[in-house]
């Protein structure tokens, strides 16, 4: 009914503040970007052969997405389990276990789906300059995918138990520390998975 | 068993989300000539998007808080409380952007890598393309938040997935606009 106009608070108290805002958000944000320039700083270094082949520079911001969605289910998922107790402090964890082996599973099958689906959105809008093979472009997407969401898994684990053990809540730890490591890994690995193939040099 | 209700609960959404990183991806597959004719701008991307994401997704979520708390409601959501939340979310992007493209310049010049950009363009590119972006995902968050509202859903099931999906094609979108503004005006 009021929503065009500004209302005073109830209370008469206001509980949020911008300056509160940007002081708690402004030294984890400065650290992920200073990390983020470095993954940036990898793709200016290849921007040639990024420009020979756009289909990797569409499959970028598929690759980071997957892995840091899959990472922060992954994480929320072991920090509920940790707090209410269905999940022990302990690298033998079974529940953990499964739950590793699951995000592992979705990644594969996310991978291989969205692989499928870049190539066609790439051959179809022409953005293919260079001609690459569906199978091999699979397997290249596949491969990062892979050792990205393993990476991104075990990062995953490891801030979740240590934010726990140090009284940290991890649903504040993993979302933001899975998609920074993720964003310049899964650049990295790209690059890395392309050399062996013998894509770009 | 936990695993099969993990598999149906979050493998569509996950799927979704990539398929919107894929209308992102293309954005960025089609701004290869902006590319090769701004150095540097390349360095910003993952920066400005990971921004783009926290700032956001930590607005949600607190505008998802006030719910719960009893702060606001869809009567009483145009109130001093988002007021701050809102004028908090745009300096921020403002602050930050600005860190990005200083960072960007600066690692650029040094070696290794040696590209030299121009420091007033990139610096502007990245501030326009955050604050605009910024400001468009804040609206589209109370947008949203309202909906819900009005629905009687919890707003933190919601705003999540949404943001993930449509910010980094709305963020992509504003590199690309705020780029080719600067190509043309500077």
């Amino acid at each position: 009914m009021y929503f065009w106009k500004w209302n005073i608070n109830r209370g008469g108290h206001v509980i949020y503040s911008w300056k509160k805002i940007v002081k708690t958000g402004l030294p984890l944000l400065t650290l992920t970007i200073l990390i983020e320039i470095f993954g940036g700083q990898i793709l200016q270094g290849r921007q040639e052969s990024l420009i020979l082949f756009p289909i990797f520079l569409i499959s970028i911001p598929v690759i980071n997405s997957i892995s840091g969605n899959i990472g922060s289910v992954l994480g929320a998922r072991l920090a509920s389990g940790l707090h209410v107790g269905y999940i022990t402090l302990s690298y033998k964890d079974k529940e953990m276990h499964d739950n590793l082996l699951i995000s592992l599973l979705m990644g594969f099958i996310t991978y291989f789906i969205l692989a499928i689906v870049i190539y066609f959105v790439a051959a179809f809008g022409n953005l293919i300059t260079e001609d690459i093979a569906l199978i091999k472009f699979i397997a290249i997407f596949i491969l990062t995918g892979i050792l990205l969401i393993s990476t991104v898994a075990i990062v995953s684990i490891i801030t979740a138990f240590l934010s726990f053990k140090r009284g940290l809540d991890p649903d504040d730890m993993v979302a933001p520390v899975v998609t920074t490591v993720g964003d310049v890994m899964g650049i990295l690995f790209l690059f890395i998975i392309l050399g062996i193939f013998g894509v770009v040099i | 068993m936990y695993a099969k209700e993990m598999v149906k609960q979050s493998l569509p959404l996950i799927i979704f989300c990539g398929l919107g990183a894929i209308v992102a991806g293309t954005t960025l597959g089609l701004m290869i000539d902006l590319l090769e004719e701004i150095p540097g701008l390349i360095v910003v991307i993952p920066a400005i998007i990971a921004m783009r994401g926290n700032i956001s997704t930590a607005f949600g979520s607190r505008l998802g808080s006030a719910y719960h708390l009893g702060i606001i409601d869809a009567d009483n959501l145009w109130n001093e409380e988002l007021k701050q939340n809102i004028i908090g979310s745009l300096l921020l992007s403002f602050f930050v952007a600005f860190i990005i493209g200083i960072l960007a310049y600066i690692t650029s010049i040094l070696p290794p890598i040696n590209v030299y950009p121009d420091p007033v363009k990139l610096i502007s590119i990245v501030i326009i393309a955050g604050i605009l972006s910024g400001a468009i995902l804040t609206f589209m968050t109370i947008a949203i938040i309202y909906m819900v509202f009005k629905r009687g859903y919890d707003p933190d099931n919601i705003t999540g997935p949404a943001l993930a999906t449509f910010g980094d094609i709305i963020t992509m979108l504003c590199i690309f606009g705020s780029g080719i503004l600067i190509e043309v005006v500077m």
